[in-house]
């Protein structure tokens, strides 16, 4: 059965009031990065995933879950 | 001159042409380092399949002459520019890029994100490299005549070309999702 890491991005990025390139911004990535990220197109890096929960104020947790 | 001299600088002009083109076509855009990194990284995905047509049809040119008698000179000349356009489409390939520019942007430009699109990139030329490698070897069974410098060509070819038109499709798959 395959895996997929889902997140909750989107939704909690929108809560804040925040554009894509403002979190990338936030984070030091490009645009591209948080888009891919989001889509699910790209799994991030633990030391991203870790920025990127920070940024929205979240625990990694909250933020990222595996989808089977 | 020296023919060989000539197809080096040509080479290089044409290199350094393109950079400066490049730019001085940005002159007046005042963007600050994330926006000046998303611009040049929707300019690069749109780059490199068209940099990819460029070095194929460089190759289409060298195969359809490098039989047919003609000016040693040209020849030479032509291997030069070969060459350098080679080395510059390795080194766009495997450094961040974007030489000219400040190295906030560079380094935001080769961001998470774009690292693992180069490396699956390279990965792909690699085994097309290998795959033109084995081609080769295999023609070369059949009693067919490949020199040095063919075999080098084809297997260069396919490696660069595959490892540029894998990253820019990754690329810009990457930007159209936005």
């Amino acid at each position: 059965m395959p895996e997929r890491l889902a997140n909750r991005i989107k939704e909690r990025r929108t809560e804040l009031g925040l554009t894509q390139a403002e979190l990338a911004e936030k984070v030091g990535v490009t645009r591209k990065t948080v888009n891919t990220v989001e889509n699910g197109v790209f799994t991030p890096s633990a030391t991203l995933a870790i920025k990127l929960a920070a940024a929205l104020g979240l625990s990694v947790e909250q933020l990222f879950w595996i989808e089977r | 001159m020296d023919s060989f001299v000539i197809g080096l600088v040509a080479g290089v002009g044409v290199v350094l042409l393109v950079a400066a083109v490049a730019k001085w076509r940005r002159r007046d855009m005042p963007m600050s380092v994330a926006e000046k990194a998303e611009y040049l990284s929707k300019r690069r995905a749109r780059m490199l399949p068209a940099l990819a047509v460029i070095f194929l049809s460089q190759q289409v040119t060298f195969f359809s002459t490098v039989n047919s008698p003609g000016s040693h000179s040209a020849y030479n000349a032509k291997i030069w520019a070969w060459l350098v356009l080679s080395i510059v489409l390795l080194l766009a390939l495997s450094t961040k890029g974007f030489w000219l520019e400040r190295k906030e942007v560079r380094d935001l430009i080769d961001d998470e994100n774009t690292r693992a699109n180069r490396n699956d990139a390279m990965r792909w030329g690699f085994l097309f490299s290998m795959a033109a490698a084995i081609a080769v070897y295999a023609l070369t069974m059949f009693d067919a005549t490949v020199t040095t410098r063919d075999a080098v060509h084809i297997v260069m070819t396919a490696g660069i070309a595959t490892a540029l038109i894998r990253w820019g499709m990754l690329e810009r798959r990457a930007h159209r999702d936005a």
